[in-house]
């Protein structure tokens, strides 16, 4: 199939998501959209893929031009979507995800399971995708619910596969298979849209690059171009893509876990029996993929949930079950994982939230009363220390881009003494810019005595920041390894290969 | 199986054992070696379709009781050891079933010479089963809007409703046909105006349901005043008449429990029947619940959620409203506030019953039989307050709800407001 976008325009309110977008996918091709997160890509594909009206401009598949009132009408077009959230039902089995919307029947509107089984069969045979019609979805890792989502689109006969950010949650090895299958699809015929913001994947595997940028394509470009010339289209100016920092000069151990079993919200052991130590002066990385326990790991150690048994000390300090404050005041930093929901209150203004961690304590407040001065001084020397850019320190943190409430966090956090930073994903939907500045931060930090420890689902921040690096997978530390082992290895470990890697 | 069900089965195991040994100390031990308890099976209402004749069954109080406390423990201990994946809920019921049996006998037991008082089992079970139908009318509404991803709190409203507009309709046509055509109407319209103010203006689906409750407890109470009082022919002799099924009427107990009803009744069975065949087994129900589990993803392959989604909550009224109409044709006239908190105790049904119709029909089996005692046991001067077994329904709920007995999972976008681009 031949796609062709001309023009495509795309406004939420004010903002203009996508800004004439042009671009051609030829029949056969891996086409690769790169862009920075905010760029505009998914909403570009929701756009082809008949989930979101444009405002402008026309879709047209072999030369014709197209109207898709719903997905329903892509699909029927030929057009199959990976979303980078999955778009699968968690409890139906993988055979009623795959029909849902063109289900087979027979008399009454029946549902034709058997039919459905057959179908799958047939398709995942055809193209080398095996998968057990009959398991539920949640119950299938995340890499082999990608694999239901990809055989769902061509079981609808899609010529045309969009991957929306289809690596954000896979292992390196996972990724390798995924790449090997884009590329027999690619050969069988079909065309692929592969979205990312991923450099080594893009050049890895695409045959053209589309760059865009605030919405716009700012150029395309062959696969050969080098990564720091990519870099430098997608933020628009010249970035460092690596981290400077000198060897560590480990202190004295800090944070010590001991034997930690954490409850999920389901109640499985989602932290099963970890030890690690994070010593002073030294950045323990943390890699994984999304969803081995990570986040109840850091979770527990914030004091946000119940440690099921073993010991965490702070310090020489138990802090096992002890409440979040106690923790904070021990000297823990914490960028939480999810900015949005914990360690920043949006409506709130850039000064309360730069004093949400002692809004009690003097001198934000005496006797049960604030001192809004010294409030509005504490963010006034922080807004200029961390350069976080904001029209005034009254305004609510709604109006702050993502990497400025990121900086808030840091800031607020940096901004008293602490023992240990912890911090999780803590680059997360920023730009390039900004992630550089809170990797120079986390390593000044570090360099300064603090103990650091970074929990990043991303291979490039793991093995850029750490001075040691931990492995964990299904809830255990598979490996603690050194930042020089190869990305072989580590991906493996991330799989669940237990290593020989000691402590 | 995931953990979660097992840990429920567990849960709800450790509840029947517990239940059992409580029944078997309490209920039989207790009564004393000399107590005798009486059962009999004829139906009060000595029609033309009787069923077989059975004799009056004396037995002692203390063996009886202390068997079928031991027969519920061994159910619970069996859930605990086995863990099964189907009947959970059927266990249950019958466990609940044998309590209710236990209970009844303590309450008639005597140890006079000659039996004064006595249970008649079939004349129980017809009395529940009313308040069983329309609890069932009531949680099949909460499924259908939930299993799509609207919370239907306004059941006990689309009952009023149903009720008030039903009984005018029967008065003036004397037919319950078009009673129920006119009910399941008026139910219809409430799931409208909730479809459109929760998908249309996304307000919070709790607080609709429960403005239309008000609503209509207060409407139907004015026009009560300003209609039917005034004009009593509009709201009288309502009693929908009883359409016995030949032969199968002469079963003892069972025939005039289930074959001896209205037809209000057995327009529940079907309905019971039509929408577990439908969510399950068909195309259509395959999309409602995909709408209600994960509509983004349902959206993705062209189901038109928002469209699903009203024709749910319209569809749940009407039963609703049936239901209301079904309730109405037991009383035989409409009462203000009469209901009184069925439609609550219909969603309570619906969660113990985990969002399966048949889950739902042996909760209501199970909260109906509870509340027609805690009406009726006071006649058997028995020395608890009977107000504890109207609490029975709640109880069970809080207990599940804060997984006391087992945690249940709704479906995961239940109501959750869903928006398009
Ligand atoms: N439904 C929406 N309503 C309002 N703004 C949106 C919506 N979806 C995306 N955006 C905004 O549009 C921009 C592009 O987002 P997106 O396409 O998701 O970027 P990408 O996929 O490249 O990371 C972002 O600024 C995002 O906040
Ligand atoms: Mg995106």
């Amino acid at each position: 199939m031949r796609l062709e976008l001309r023009g495509i325009t795309k406004r939420f309110g004010t903002l203009t998501a996508n800004d004439h977008i042009d671009l051609t996918v030829e029949p056969g091709q891996i086409h690769c959209v790169l862009g920075e997160n905010g760029a505009g890509k998914s909403t570009l594909m929701n756009v082809v893929f008949g989930l979101l009206h444009p405002d402008d401009g026309e879709i047209l598949i072999d030369g014709v031009p197209q109207r898709f009132a719903n997905s329903g009408d892509a699909v029927r077009r030929g057009i199959g979507m990976v979303h980078q959230h999955f778009m699968l039902v968690p409890v139906f089995t993988v055979a009623e995800n795959v029909v849902l919307g063109f289900e087979p029947t027979s008399r009454l509107g029946r549902l034709d399971r058997a039919r459905a089984r057959q179908e799958i069969r047939h398709t995942s045979q055809q193209f080398n995708l095996e998968v057990d019609p009959d398991a539920i979805v949640e119950n299938l890792p995340v890499g082999l619910q990608q694999r239901v989502e990809i055989l769902k689109a061509l079981n609808h006969d899609a010529e045309l596969l969009i991957l929306d950010e289809p690596t954000a949650v896979l292992t390196p090895q996972e990724i390798d298979a995924l790449m090997a299958i884009m590329r027999s699809l690619a050969a069988s015929g079909k065309s692929i849209l592969f979205i990312s913001h991923k450099l080594k994947e893009v050049r890895a595997i695409s045959d053209v690059v589309t760059v865009i940028r605030q919405g716009r394509v700012v150029d395309q470009v062959p696969p050969t171009t080098g990564e720091s010339t990519l870099a430098s289209l997608m933020v628009g100016r010249d970035v460092t893509l690596t981290v400077s920092k000198e060897a560590a000069a480990p202190g004295a151990p800090v944070l010590e876990l001991d034997d930690v079993v954490v409850r999920d919200d389901r109640g499985l052991a989602a932290v099963d029996h970890v030890s690690l130590r994070v010593h002073a002066g030294e950045i323990l990385a943390l890699a994984g993929v999304q969803g081995n326990g990570q986040t109840e790991l850091v979770e527990a150690i914030v004091g946000m949930r119940p440690v099921e048994s073993g010991r965490i000390t702070l310090g020489g300090q138990d802090v096992t079950g002890a409440t979040p404050r106690s923790v904070l005041d021990s000297g823990l930093g914490h960028i939480p994982e999810d900015r949005h929901r914990y360690g920043l209150v949006l409506s709130l203004s850039v000064a309360d939230n730069l004093v949400l961690n002692a809004p009690r304590r003097a001198p934000f407040a005496h006797r049960g009363t604030r001192n809004l001065a010294a409030v509005r001084g504490n963010a006034e020397s922080l807004v200029s220390r961390f350069d976080i850019r904001t029209t005034s320190v009254q305004a609510p943190l709604s109006s702050l881009s993502g990497g400025n409430q990121q900086k808030v966090i840091v800031a607020r956090e940096l901004s008293r003494p602490l023992q240990v930073l912890v911090a999780s994903q803590p680059t997360r939907g920023l730009d390039v810019g900004s992630i550089e500045y809170v990797h120079r931060q986390i390593v000044e930090q570090r360099n300064e005595g603090l103990a650091v420890l970074i929990v990043s689902s991303e291979l490039d921040e793991v093995m850029a920041l750490g001075d040691r690096i931990a492995v964990m997978h299904a809830g255990q530390i598979t490996g603690v390894v050194d930042p020089s082992t190869s990305r072989e290895r580590i991906g493996l470990l991330m799989a669940g290969a237990t290593g020989d890697g000691h402590e | 199986m995931s953990t979660v069900s097992r840990r429920r089965t567990r849960g709800i195991g450790v509840f029947m054992a517990l239940l059992g040994l409580v029944t078997a100390l309490g209920f039989g031990l207790a009564s004393g070696s000399a107590a005798r308890s009486s059962l009999t099976f004829n139906p009060v209402d000595l029609s033309a379709s009787a069923p077989l004749h059975l004799g009056t069954l004396t037995l002692p109080t203390a063996i009886a009781n202390l068997v079928l406390g031991l027969a519920m423990a061994a159910l619970g201990v069996e859930l605990l050891v086995r863990v099964p994946r189907r009947g959970v809920m059927a266990r249950f019921g019958a466990v609940a079933l044998l309590f209710f049996l236990a209970l009844l006998l303590w309450a008639v037991r005597t140890t006079g010479p000659a039996p004064i008082n006595f249970v008649n089992v079939t004349a129980v079970l017809v009395g529940a089963s009313a308040l069983t139908m329309v609890l069932i009318f009531g949680s099949l509404s909460g499924v259908l809007c939930e299993r799509a991803g609207v919370v239907n709190i306004a059941i006990e409203g689309q009952f009023i409703g149903g009720a008030f507009i039903g009984s005018m309709v029967a008065s003036t046509t004397h037919d319950f046909f078009f009673a129920a055509v006119a009910g399941g109407a008026v139910g219809g319209l409430l799931g409208l105006v909730l479809a459109f103010l929760s998908l249309r203006y996304l307000s919070d689906q709790i607080i609709v349901g429960v403005v239309l409750v008000t609503l209509l407890s207060g409407l139907s109470s004015y026009l009560n005043l300003q209609v039917l009082t005034p004009f009593p022919q509009y709201n009288t002799g309502n009693l929908a008449p009883n359409l016995p099924i030949p032969l199968l009427t002469k079963i003892p107990v069972l025939g005039p429990v289930l074959f001896d009803q209205s037809g209000f009744f057995y327009l529940m069975i079907v309905l019971v029947a039509a929408v577990s065949y439908g969510l399950f087994q068909t195309r259509w129900g395959l999309r409602v619940r995909a709408v209600g589990e994960h509509p983004q993803a349902a959206a993705t392959v062209g189901i038109k959620v928002i469209g699903v989604r009203y024709a749910n909550v319209i569809l749940g009224g009407v039963v609703a409203g049936l239901g209301g109409v079904a309730f109405m044709a037991t009383q035989g006239q409409f009462q203000p506030g009469y209901t009184s908190g069925l439609g609550y105790i219909a969603l309570a049904a619906l969660i113990f019953g985990r969002w399966r119709p048949s889950g739902a029909v042996v909760a209501s089996i199970v909260f109906g039989l509870s509340l027609y005692l805690s009406y009726n046991l006071q006649t058997f001067q028995v020395p608890v307050s009977t107000e504890v077994l109207g609490m029975v329904p709640y109880l069970i709920t809080i207990a599940v709800v804060s997984g006391l007995i087992g945690r249940v999972r709704p479906p995961a976008a239940d109501g959750v407001p869903y928006q398009r681009d």
